[in-house]
């Protein structure tokens, strides 16, 4: 019987390092770039829009930014229950140290923040002044607050506005895509783990990032008009779907390059890879990732983009497409953060991952940090309302 | 040319809310990077990105083994031995526990356990035991059991301190060579 | 084998008589100040005690003789003590390699090496050519990656080499754990900060050896002052024969040397 010989002869033992043991960073490590590429998804749409002058973007141009508001501010959730010592969360803001990819979170997430937020409170301004002259009292000083204490919609203050609403928003792409980009650049900075360091993990992270986003978009937005009966601008979808199939295409091809180079160029630790994909990572990876994920929703998107197809199918279509898409996002999020632990740095073996259903980084918690943006969503809605036509406004 | 409303209880500018908000960023980043400076604590960044205290405090962790000098300037008796034999390079901690659980400050605080009988003999074929192949035999004899008890003509169910001092393994067997005339091994 | 001199020659009542007298009291520097459980034995690195502390001068070397490991877990057992270590953690263990005589290799650590190697692994129908021990701890890195990526700034590399986590700075993320290539940090259980080997740091500042260095039986673990023309580490480093590093192409710079080191650790 020959002996395995190469990388492969390293697997025979399965020896994992004593520490390597425990998965450290679990579910709750997935959430967060979930959320996070979310969010600059989402940002990306509006900023279509805003930016581009993509007209046909128009309905969802707000919704998106909210939607994005909603999910930025859920974006501590995930980090502050994964922490050992989260009471000391503000050590990251204090100390922040210059060389950590990590320390630059804190920073980021206000700059984002605050761009996003007064975009969308310039955005609403001439609808919360008149809110706020129909108020009175507590309601009244609350509108007073988000409008900066000024009721002034002449001309040129809505002139004024539409500048500043331009700035931000080409402001904000770069801020967005650093934002998501750096959490990507978390993982492909560990030289340590053989999956992870890479220098297109960043660009990766962003192209999927844009993938989860506008899928969340337009599944948020056909699920929402269907709940309230109303109509769909079926028009803005297509625009939407097209602009997905491309940033997918881009994404996709970027994964398998990286999947494909490793393979081919077969140097340091590639066999612990190589030996994740085919062994532990072989559902969740070719199977799911890849071939229902990825190559289902390609085909799905060829169809919907390069075809005469009716409006009604077209809806149907999207939405299926979209939390596919979804899927394959929290999939491809998963393999590389929690694959990427399973690899002992012995170079010899592999350890388990076991999801627990109620520790704080465990299955509850994760529905949970789930629901929360959309219960934001919602509350976010009844504050700024999410389409033109609902609002006696232009 | 300015356009202002008087109406209510505001009098704003088309351009106020910019002014207020352009101010109220500029407070905040002061007033951030003001408590930054001062919650960050006093020693930080004395010699690079960390509290420089914080270097004393792992210096003055309490210390929980002695070294075998610490044990043997006691135990007069068992140093005797112990530094005559082949178990010098052994810690006593190791056998029996450490200093700080021993003694304090000058006065003991507790008692180190003695091993007996099959924990003696799991303890030393933790070293002692050929079957794991790694040893030299440059630098730690190994025998195998029960072969080691069989070659000896000795029971099988002997502990390996009824021939073995512990602390001197050679001794009663050099001087049982001596009394009955065979060569001393060294 | 010789008779050790001195103090010791006599029985414990003549010892006794000897130190009411008062001779042997002053030469055995014997217990000690109050306070913490401070006690002063006689130095082991010798040199520390009657000078101060200049961080920025100190040069210390840490040598894993793999020649001279027997796999017997005094370390592991003496470091678990000293740091009451939660168990399933490990700031120190030793591996086993098996090799057969198809080159294949099977290593394996039960409990780090915690309770030694009592006997030979079971699982492996091959015939064994060879075995040897692997001694591992922490790397103490010249361009550490954990202090690279620690966010707050809880973990450093001291201006005497040592590297070293501020527990009370520590938020808990882990990115240090997924950093070191060595897998030589964990956190904590209870404090859910991150830990990992010092190389003993509050013994070498007391002129002491670090816990692991001092139990270890046959000399497998050294451990010395390279200010110190003498010391043993420097004879070695100094002295030709080959010294290597664990994963070298990490960029690391380890300051961990390995004498007689197999291609096949990892």
């Amino acid at each position: 019987m020959e002996a395995a010989h190469g990388g492969a002869s390293y697997l025979i033992s399965n020896y994992v390092f004593p520490n390597d043991l425990h998965v450290h960073w679990s579910m709750m490590i997935v959430l967060y770039p979930y959320l996070s590429g979310l969010v600059d998804g989402a940002f990306i749409v509006a900023a279509l829009y805003y930016v581009f002058g993509v007209k046909s973007l128009k309905p969802i141009a707000r919704f998106s930014l909210i939607f994005a508001l909603s999910f930025l501010f859920c974006v501590g959730l995930p980090v502050m229950l994964h922490l050992g010592r989260p009471e000391r969360n503000l050590n990251m803001l204090v100390t922040p140290s210059p060389s950590s990819a990590m320390a630059g979170g804190g920073y980021l997430f206000m700059v984002t923040l605050t761009v996003l937020l007064l975009l969308i409170l310039f955005l609403y301004r001439a609808f919360l002044v008149t809110k706020q002259h129909e108020s009175k009292g507590l309601k009244r000083l609350f509108y007073q607050v988000l409008t900066f204490g000024s009721d002034n919609v002449s001309e040129e203050a809505l002139a004024l506005d539409k500048k500043v609403i331009k700035f931000l928003a080409a402001l904000g792409i770069p801020v967005a895509t650093i934002f998501h980009g750096y959490v990507g650049f978390l993982f492909g900075g560990v030289k340590a783990n053989p999956s992870w360091s890479t220098p297109l993990m960043p660009v990766i992270f962003l192209f999927s990032a844009c993938v989860s986003g506008i899928s969340g978009i337009i599944l948020a937005y056909i699920v929402i008009k269907r709940i309230r009966k109303a109509p769909i601008d079926t028009a803005c979808v297509r625009t939407l779907i097209n602009t997905l199939f491309g940033f997918f295409i881009l994404a996709f091809s970027f994964e398998m390059l990286e999947v494909f180079s490793h393979h081919y160029l077969r140097s340091g630790y590639h066999h612990m890879v190589q030996g994740l994909l085919n062994g532990p990572l072989f559902t969740s990876f070719w199977i799911w990732q890849v071939g229902i994920c990825s190559f289902g929703p390609l085909l799905i998107l060829g169809w919907l983009c390069l075809f005469r197809v009716k409006d009604s199918a077209f809806v149907i279509g999207s939405a299926v497409v979209s939390f596919i898409l979804l899927l394959q996002v929290l999939f491809m999020r998963w393999n590389v953060i929690i694959g990427g632990q399973l690899m002992s740095k012995s170079a010899r073996g592999y350890t388990e991952f076991h999801p627990e259903w109620f520790d704080k980084e465990g299955i509850i918690a994760v529905l949970v940090v789930m629901a929360v943006p959309f219960i934001l969503l919602f509350i976010l809605s009844r504050i700024f309302p999410l389409w033109v036509e609902e609002k006696n406004e232009t | 040319m300015r356009d202002v409303i008087e109406g209510g209880d505001l009098q704003s500018t088309y351009n106020s809310h910019v002014k207020r908000i352009v101010v109220g960023l500029i407070v905040f980043v002061v007033l951030g990077f003001a408590g930054k400076k001062l919650l960050a604590p006093k020693s930080f960044g004395v010699y690079g990105h960390y509290r420089a205290d914080a270097i004393e405090e792992a210096a003055a962790v309490d210390i929980r083994h002695g070294t075998n000098a610490s044990c043997l300037s006691c135990h007069a008796f068992e140093a005797k031995i112990h530094l005559s034999g082949q178990h010098r390079t052994i810690s006593c901690e190791f056998c029996h526990g450490t200093y700080a659980d021993h003694a304090k400050d000058g006065k003991k605080i507790g008692t180190l356990p003695v091993k007996q009988n099959e924990e003696i003999n799991t303890l030393c074929l933790r070293c002692h035991n050929r079957a794991i192949q790694a040893r030299p035999e440059e630098v730690i004899k190994t025998i195998i059991m029960p072969a080691h008890l069989e070659d000896q003509k000795v029971k099988t169910t002997h502990f390996c301190n009824q021939c073995h001092h512990v602390h001197a393994p050679l001794r009663y067997i050099n001087r049982a060579k001596r009394i009955v005339g065979i060569q001393e091994t060294g | 084998m010789e008779q050790p001199e001195s103090i010791f020659s006599g029985d414990r009542r003549q010892f006794i008589k000897k130190v009411l007298k008062g001779t042997i009291g002053g030469s055995l520097l014997l217990v000690l100040p109050a306070g913490a459980g401070n006690l002063e034995v006689p130095e082991q690195i010798t040199g520390i005690r009657n000078r101060p502390w200049e961080l920025s001068e100190q040069n210390f070397a840490f040598i894993v003789d793999i020649t001279r490991c027997i796999g017997c877990g005094s370390c592991c057992v003496a470091d678990k003590r000293e740091f009451n270590v939660p168990d399933g953690h490990y700031r120190t263990w030793v591996e086993r390699y098996l090799k057969d005589f198809d080159d294949a290799v099977y290593v394996d650590s039960p409990k780090g090496g915690l309770d030694g190697y009592q006997k030979p692994r079971t699982d492996i129908k091959k015939k064994i050519r060879d075995t040897f021990f692997v001694p591992k701890l922490c790397n103490m890195c010249q361009e550490p990656s954990c202090v690279q990526v620690c966010p707050v700034g809880a973990t450093y590399r001291s201006p005497d080499g040592f590297v070293l986590v501020d527990s009370d700075r520590c938020v808990g993320c882990a990115y240090c754990i997924q950093a070191c290539p060595y897998s030589a940090r964990f956190l904590h259980p209870v404090t859910r900060t991150a830990e990992k080997c010092t190389w003993c740091y509050h013994r070498v500042r007391r002129g002491l050896l670090p816990a692991c260095v001092s139990v270890c039986p046959t000399g497998a673990r050294k451990f010395g002052d390279l200010n110190d023309p003498e010391s043993e580490v420097t004879q070695i480093l100094k002295g030709p024969g080959v010294i290597t590093v664990l994963k070298k192409e990490m960029g690391n710079w380890p300051a961990l040397y390995y004498k007689g080191l197999r291609r096949e650790v990892v």
